[in-house]
């Protein structure tokens, strides 16, 4: 493993995000609310650059078999990124696909030195 | 350790396409209405291009793009540099264009005709011309006698590789007698005809289903399957392939999982009802493994891979080729399909999908 400076914390605000390129590999450096993640820019789908897909919300829906009654619920705005070419959603925070139990994103590990988001490959 | 397999995965499937060529069946130019009115004459090109009168392209009001969650790479893909692009990221060699709008919804004979003129013409001007890409001849349908003239029309320019029916929304389907003349001429001119299902106009092939259903999910996981389906039945029953032996048949976009269904009930019912289909010498499922061929886009995707290796044994690498659907938002890429072949099946037959089956099908001089 290798230590890359990505970025600044300035730079970095949360719900900003960089992708950038380490050692031939694309990679998307996300602040979410003040804490960093990085993930390959890579769906587990068709390949596809998700990293550089729309952060938005999404419905979640409940159904109460004795009253009968369905909730749908937009929510978790700002935590779901979605694939730009087909739509995948996964949890921003830790890289879980959302219609896929068994598909995570392959992540790395991201800290702040010195004011500097560093990720290790 | 997850992270490098995917890596590693990625790569491999790249390195092996980029060193294959790459037919693609079903790229679709965008035409905008102001670009395409250039092209057509009054009173028609007034229509296309003044909405004050009512643009005759119609909506169905579906959220495609499901609030920004997709890409939209439709507005822009209108040019060959557009065309170039793409094949330069998805490694495709040899697309072949075609212009998408389903001709048969129209209810106005004539603007159908002059839409189908117009779109050919500027194929002609902004593709063709401009490019050694190949493409297909848009065809209306509503009078079969007039999509016969363009297909005389055009039939000597050697990049149109084939001629493009909407199906959902041509009626009646596509077997009836009335086409014919169509089909004859296109047999005539050694043109194949490719057929393609989509869901904007289901709700003119399926009113009651697109009216009723809740979400656009619904209405496209049924929509092309539904209108291929039906075209499929309806061609091989009426006797087409039978009619016009020299015609091969093209279906694009509806993925492969419904044709094992459709040819082993055809089977079926031909068996018992063979005086309902008295042109037919042979069973349905020859006919089909004779004369039609079928896009892999949009690929089923089973959990179990293994599923899909099973579907594509049954339609045959001889009779399946590689779509990607671009700049459509469930476009698919070739390592899809890619990943199915390189895993389970010969090199053999991994060409035959990817560049052989293609070239027969729309007998291609590449």
């Amino acid at each position: 493993m290798t230590k890359h400076t990505v970025a600044t914390e300035e730079e970095l605000q949360p719900g900003g995000r960089k992708v950038i390129q380490i050692e031939g590999r694309e990679i998307g450096v996300f602040n979410t609310d003040g804490e960093y993640v990085a993930y390959s820019n890579w769906c587990a789908h068709q390949s596809g650059p998700l990293c550089e897909g729309s952060i938005t919300g999404t419905y979640e829906a409940s159904f109460d078999s004795d009253s009968l009654e369905y909730e749908l619920e937009w929510c978790d705005e700002e935590k779901i990124i979605n694939c730009p070419w087909h739509g995948w959603e996964y949890d921003i925070e830790d890289g879980s696909c959302l219609s896929r139990q068994k598909v995570k994103l392959p992540s790395y590990p991201v800290t702040v030195e010195d004011g500097n988001i560093v990720v290790d490959v | 350790m997850v992270f490098l397999v995917y890596n590693a995965m990625a790569q491999t499937s790249q390195d092996a396409l980029g060193e294959t060529t790459v037919v693609d069946t079903d790229v679709h130019l965008t035409v905008h209405p102001e670009d395409l009115a250039q092209y057509i004459d009054e009173p028609h090109k007034t229509h296309v291009s003044n909405t004050t009168y009512g643009t005759p392209f119609p909506s169905s009001g579906w959220d495609q793009w499901m609030g920004g969650k997709i890409d939209d790479n439709w507005s822009t893909f209108t040019s060959t540099e557009e065309i170039d692009q793409f094949c330069e990221d998805f490694n495709v060699d040899h697309p072949i264009i075609n212009t998408f709008d389903p001709l048969g919804k129209f209810p106005q004979d004539k603007l159908a005709n002059a839409l189908m003129r117009g779109y050919n013409d500027y194929v002609i001007d902004n593709i063709l011309d401009e490019s050694e890409h190949k493409a297909l001849i848009a065809l209306a349908t509503q009078e079969p006698d007039k999509a016969a003239e363009e297909l005389d029309r055009l039939g000597d320019e050697d990049q149109f590789v084939g001629a493009y029916v909407g199906t959902t929304g041509s009626h009646p389907p596509l077997g009836d007698p009335q086409y014919d003349i169509m089909y004859k001429a296109a047999e005539d001119n050694d043109l194949p005809i490719a057929f393609h299902g989509n869901a904007e106009d289901f709700m003119f092939e399926f009113p009651r289903q697109n009216q009723a259903l809740n979400k656009f999910l619904q209405v496209h996981t049924l929509a092309h399957t539904w209108s291929q389906e039906l075209t499929l039945n309806s061609l091989i029953t009426e006797g087409v392939p039978e009619k016009f032996p020299g015609l091969n048949f093209v279906f694009l976009e509806s993925g492969i999982g419904w044709v094992p269904y459709t040819m082993h009930r055809l089977n079926k019912e031909y068996s018992i009802r063979r005086n309902e289909a008295p042109l037919l010498e042979k069973s349905p499922e020859e006919y089909i493994r004779e004369s039609c061929y079928f896009a892999s886009q949009p690929l089923g995707e089973p959990n179990d891979p293994k599923h899909m290796n099973s579907l594509i044994e049954m339609v045959g690498a001889e009779n399946l080729m590689y779509a990607s659907d671009y700049p459509h938002w469930d476009f698919d890429h070739p390592s899809g399909v890619d990943k199915h072949l390189r895993s389970h099946f010969s090199a053999e037959q991994r060409q035959q999908v990817l560049y052989d089956t293609p070239i027969e099908a729309f007998k291609l001089n590449i």
